[in-house]
């Protein structure tokens, strides 16, 4: 029967994206251009921040009178049997391939930004799902696919993203409705209309192909002759190391001097020698430096710990000025106050301290208490006000005395116990070598959250003997790795770390 | 005021005779009461009927002009107990609620008025809240009709078949003195279309009327010996002038051809579905016209008995398409057919999936098994529309993939900073057992705060704890948010608690809405509200049942809760403790305050702005504070630093400003990462000559740090 149908449009949104909007403009659009038009949804609990499918259906008026009844129009979408997908996010479109709304005949209009999920984000590490796969199915699925940045169309207008959606709608042609009918919904609707057409023509241009790339970073991000002449000596003794880890290294090496001057730039490079000499021996060349490349990449974070001195300096920096007005997106000239949310305790304190004298406080329950009550409780710090930018000034530039601290010596014992992990390890397993190297990720933050990591750490490495005997220690090593990262009480770790050494036994 | 305001929609309510309506199925529901004539409607708010609600809230005075009384009830159970109008007088009646759960509060109520009867017309609108979207136990409102004897309708989701039915529903409930539900499933609710509307009727006779010459009749009062007779006229009377009522009316259609062997029982609400099924197995065209024989029940309750022999004697088999378990309309018919000797096979949940909701795809799988085992050849001659299926394998592995989207808290939800405190406290002083309650304060069982062992229903958190009324060395803590300590947890939870003399804690979120359902004014909301009673203290009503131990808390004051969460679990102090949450809804806050804001600036008022940020450069992508939070504006993006592996936190332009993030840096001792910013609107002469005083100063400093940094650049930009 090849009878009139009704075109089929899905919006896969978020809650609080206006996907609600969007469908209204659709329906409109349909009822202005001689369709009947018919939308659903399940809003419900989705409306606090879960994914929402509207669903629409226009029916050509002239066919209905022609016959002389109304359509039945579906209430829900049949896989294989949607016109037009409208994909709100990057993972939305990704759900729609899921639930078979896209097939060949579909046009699939889809936001490539992200909205990460809740699972995602609360991943001790890197949690984000890769999108790359969606947009694969999705280019050898869909009859047409449109994608583009819609998130930043919207927000370039001050629009929401529906408008920008919709724009892309009309670019799309995927409707045989003109133009000029969607952008008269938009003015009937009567809210921002400003707003929402500029999105809707950005939107409408990025379907049509014409988005405006921003040009992001174009920048030549290598003009090593503008080095300062005071690190030219380091970047000659960099130039020495294999090439290949030459970028990670200068990175490194970019963040030791900022953190404690060219000597420790120095101390660096030192540091890397004997792991260079061994990564040539074991073969380093064929495996690209991997061992290099790894240490240099996480000893220089380690060497640049966060301590109270870092924060201050950071905070207090011009650079970072610019960038708190980028990010809460203050308009040119506007006054911004802004304040920082401080918990020093006790033990940051001590870090500070010279060594001896931070073990007598850190021994003494009584000098510890004390420092406590006066420290133990959280401070809010205005650093664009003067008190508060002196004082982090002041505690930044206490930089020159942290090589003598308590923390320094502590950090930099541990990180030669590292290193001399990770050389023992190299010529026994190369592999494993590099996953020692890797061990330092789970070291990160302060308080709490550095007490956590540095606990985990310990636990691996004085199971470093059980690794060993596994078949493929530089895996089993992996896996601790990511295991202490999975949960904050650390049971998955527990667990693991129990089978290694019940299958030892075994 | 709830969340949405339905200033145009109540306009809606007002047209006339021969003019097009044109929304939502269920506020084409409330414009059909208003042209039946009803007297009173009453109900409690719940997606997804609540915009019948919230219309007819936004509507007092239409509904005054046309004498209907409206009531927002207490609860499904009060709602239901208001039908009692209809008992002695010729009120018609409307109450509405979500099903199953509504009806589950509302039976004691329900199983009364069917078993007295009604003289005017009681209809009883439910928003089935089944299938995808769903946010309840998975059950039929049908069990309920069957178990009291109140007529059920399943109209075909059209807006002219639902209206109908709600008009018809009225006379079938007065011509058979019973009352009479009316099931709308979610998306037929939230359904948009049109539908040619009629005049607004005056109810003929009043509840003035009826107050003013109140009439009694001793044999409609459930009690020996009425209760029995009751039950005799069920049997006897009401349900064969029902379905006398039923067949003169055609409310049940018989639609499709009248030829052929086999054919298809639906429940109208699924009709649509049905058509759709069809048409993509090439048997029906867009219009719904297609040679298989349809009986379509827009009555699920009673079935008429000779419609459904007539429709099945000369048929070797039929479709019964009924959607979730258990199958009482398969039995029903089978019971029908076996009493008369038929022979016809009726094939039902041995084609479709006994459980879940009937899709189109799941009806168009059964179709195909049914016609394949019962007629091949209707399939043969089929020509279905062109459809690629999509490849199964490919779509199960991305379904892997897409991140799950749980509910969660809004951003800056006050209720958010009682779980991190919650949280917080569990790692002090140990687990301990938790008992929710129904309400946005329930996505506390979701990540990231995973708080929370039942939920037993709307009001009953601390109930659902009273078995832990025990000696042990941890007490528990069960949550209720003000909607349900209003609606039950009062009396069922509080007052429970005090006569059984517990020693758990119970937390009352209380946000000064009836936040889940739509942001219902409720008896504790704080704004002034013309047509109700508000600004009545929850703490005032448990301390007058006899709670003593009673401590209000600021909810964004995360220190506080804790140390007060931590208090009601360890102090000596023995009996009933009752912490009360406070802070407004953020998403009533934002719409009442956003506005007002924005005008202030345009005005050139001095406005301060508050909102959160984090650095990039001293976050270390451990993202404990999502965890401790999980506040939609509060998300990750690229690390900046290439050394480094993990995406940093990052608040989005949508931060409100709460303050929950600083303040759960500071109790949880986290990075220092949180930075509070103010930003100011129209500055005044003082501010502008501060500031200009600062950045010089500070910016001298800072000048004279580049400088020396420079020193030491390895020639990029920083």
């Amino acid at each position: 029967m090849s009878e009139p149908r009704a075109i089929k449009i899905a919006i896969n949104a978020l809650g609080g994206q206006g996907g609600g909007v969007l469908a209204n403009w659709i329906v409109r659009l349909g009822e202005k251009a001689g369709y009947i038009a018919q939308a659903t949804s399940v809003p419900g609990v989705a409306q606090r921040t879960g994914a929402t499918v509207y669903y629409i259906e226009l029916f050509p008026e002239a066919a209905a009178q022609a016959k002389g009844k109304p359509p039945v129009l579906a209430l829900m979408p049949v896989p294989g049997d949607v016109d037009i997908v409208i994909a709100s996010e990057m993972m939305e479109a990704g759900r729609a391939l899921a639930r078979g709304f896209v097939s060949n005949k579909t046009t699939l209009i889809a936001s490539s930004h992200r909205v990460y999920a809740i699972g995602e984000k609360i991943a001790m590490g890197d949690g984000r799902e890769n999108a790359g796969d969606i947009e694969k199915l999705a280019r050898k699925t869909a009859g047409r696919f449109v994608l583009a940045d819609m998130d930043a169309a919207a927000k370039e207008a001050g629009a929401v993203i529906s408008a920008a959606l919709f724009g892309a709608l009309a670019g799309s042609g995927a409707l045989p409705i003109g133009r000029a009918v969607f952008e008269e919904t938009i003015r009937e609707a009567g809210r921002s209309v400003d707003e929402n057409l500029d999105a809707f023509n950005l939107g409408c241009r990025a379907a049509q192909g014409q988005a405006s790339t921003a040009a992001a970073g174009t920048a030549d991000p290598r003009r090593a002759s503008d080095a300062a002449p005071a690190v030219q000596p380091l970047l000659q003794r960099l130039a020495r190391f294999p090439a290949p880890a030459h970028y990670i290294m200068r990175e490194g090496l970019k963040k030791v001097v900022d953190y404690q001057g060219v000597a420790y730039g120095a101390l660096y490079l030192e540091r890397l020698q004997d792991v260079r000499t061994l990564d040539e021996r074991f073969g380093g060349e064929r495996r690209d430096w991997a061992l290099l490349k790894a240490t240099a990449k996480y000893l220089a974070l380690w060497m640049a710990y966060d301590d109270v001195i870092r924060v201050a300096d950071l905070k207090t920096r011009g650079s970072r000025f610019v960038r708190f007005r980028e990010d809460v997106k203050a308009a040119e000239g506007q006054i911004v106050h802004v304040s920082e949310y401080m918990h020093p305790r006790a033990e940051e304190f001590c870090d500070l301290l010279p060594a001896g004298l931070a073990e007598a406080v850190l021994k003494s329950s009584f000098l510890r208490g004390a420092l406590q009550m006066f420290l133990g409780k959280g401070r809010r710090v205005s650093t664009t006000k003067l008190r508060g930018f002196f004082l982090l000034n002041g505690l930044a530039s206490l930089r020159f005395m942290r090589r003598w601290s308590f923390r320094y010596r502590l950090e930099a014992r541990r990180i030669d116990d590292w290193l001399s992990m990770i050389v023992s390890a190299v010529g026994e397993n190369y592999a494993l070598a590099c996953e020692i190297a890797a061990l330092q990720r789970l070291l990160k933050g302060y308080g709490e959250t550095h007490e956590r990591g540095l606990a985990s750490y310990n636990r691996i490495v004085s199971a470093l003997d059980a690794v060993r005997r596994e078949p493929d220690p530089a895996a089993a090593l992996k896996g601790l790795c990511e295991a202490a990262l999975q949960d904050e009480d650390g049971g998955a770790l527990a667990a693991r770390l129990d089978a290694l050494t019940s299958a030892m036994a075994a | 005021m709830a969340e949405r305001s339905f200033a145009k929609e109540v306009e809606d309510l007002r047209i006339g005779d021969g003019e097009v309506f044109r929304g939502e199925g269920i506020l084409a529901v409330t414009k059909a009461l208003l042209q039946s004539g009803v007297s009173y409607v009453g109900g409690y708010q719940g997606a997804p009927i609540s915009h019948l609600m919230d219309v007819l809230s936004d509507a007092q005075e239409i509904l005054g002009g046309l004498n209907v009384h409206f009531e927002a009830s207490a609860s499904e159970a009060a709602a239901a107990a208001m039908l009692a109008a209809s008992v002695n007088y010729p009120l018609r009646g409307a109450v509405t609620w979500k099903s199953t759960v509504g009806t589950n509060v509302a039976s004691d109520a329900l199983a009364n008025v069917a078993s007295s009867g009604v003289k005017g017309g009681a209809l009883v609108i439910v928003g089935e809240d089944y299938g995808e979207g769903s946010s309840i136990m998975q059950e039929r409102s049908h069990a309920f009709a069957m178990k009291s004897q109140m007529w059920l309708l399943d109209p075909r989701p059209n807006l002219t078949s639902i209206v109908d039915m709600v008009e018809r529903g009225f006379e079938l409930s007065e011509a058979s003195n019973t009352p009479v539900m009316l099931e709308l499933r979610i998306r037929a609710c939230h359904v948009y279309g049109s539908f040619v509307a009629k005049d607004n009727v005056a109810p003929s006779f009043t509840l003035r009327d009826a107050m003013e010459n109140p009439t009694r009749d001793y044999s409609r009062v459930v009690l020996p010996p009425s209760n029995y007779v009751h039950e005799i006229e069920k049997v006897e009377n009401r349900w064969p002038a029902a379905v006398e009522f039923i067949k003169r009316a055609k409310l049940n259609e018989f639609l499709g051809g009248h030829k052929g062997k086999v054919g298809i029982i639906v429940q109208g609400g699924l009709y649509n579905t049905l058509m759709r099924a069809l048409e993509l197995a090439g048997l029906a065209d867009a219009f719904g016209e297609t040679a298989i024989p349809i009986y379509c029940l827009n009555v699920t309750y009673p079935l008429i008995e000779d419609e459904v022999k007539g429709f099945c004697l000369d048929k070797k088999a039929v479709l019964m398409i009924e959607e979730g378990q258990p199958e009482y309309l398969e039995q029903a018919v089978n019971s029908i057919l076996r009493n008369a000797d038929i022979q016809t096979k009726i094939a039902g949940k041995a084609m479709l999936p006994r459980a879940g909701e009937y899709t189109g795809e799941v009806l168009l799988k059964g179709l195909t098994r049914f016609f394949e085992e019962h007629a091949p050849r209707v399939l043969s001659i089929a020509q279905p529309p062109e459809r690629s299926e999509p490849d199964i394998e490919e779509q199960r592995a991305l379904a892997a993939q897409v991140p799950q989207r749980p509910a969660g808290f809004c951003t800056g939800c006050p209720e958010r900073p009682v779980f991190s405190a919650m949280k917080l406290v569990q790692k002090e002083i140990g687990a301990f057992h938790v008992s929710c309650d129904i309400g946005c304060h329930l996505f506390s069982i979701l990540p990231p705060f995973d708080i929370g062992n039942t939920t037993m229903g709307y009001g009953l958190g601390w109930s659902g704890a009273s078995a832990f009324n025990s000696e042990s060395s941890q007490r528990t803590i069960s949550i209720m948010g003000d909607g349900g300590f209003w609606h039950n947890g009062l009396a069922s939870g509080v007052g429970n608690a005090v006569f059984n003399k517990t020693d758990n804690v119970l937390v009352i979120i209380d946000n000064g809405y009836s936040a889940a359902t739509g942001g219902q004014d409720i008896l504790s909301s704080r704004a002034l509200n013309k047509t109700k009673s508000t600004n009545n203290p929850i703490a005032k009503a448990v301390r007058g049942v006899g709670v003593d131990w009673v401590r209000e808390v600021h909810t964004y004051h995360i220190a506080e809760m804790k140390r007060v969460l931590k208090e009601a679990m360890t102090t000596a102090a023995k009996g009933p403790k009752i912490i009360i949450a406070q802070a407004e809804c953020m998403l009533n806050r934002q719409r009442r305050e956003r506005p007002l804001r924005a005008q202030a600036i345009r005005n050139g008022e001095r406005v301060a702005r508050t909102r959160f940020g984090v650095d990039p450069d001293t976050c270390t992508g451990d993202h404990s504070c999502i965890r401790l939070s999980g506040c939609p504006s509060l998300t990750i993006r690229d690390n900046p630093d290439p050394l480094r592996d993990d995406p940093v936190a990052y608040v989005d332009n949508d931060c409100v400003g709460c303050g929950v993030c600083g303040e759960n840096a500071h109790a949880a001792i986290l990075c220092p990462s949180f930075y509070r910013a103010e930003l100011i609107y129209n500055p005044s002469f003082w501010d502008r000559f501060r500031a200009g005083v600062r950045n010089a100063v500070i910016g001298f400093f800072q000048r004279r740090a580049e400088k020396r940094r420079l020193k030491y650049t390895f020639g990029e930009s920083a």
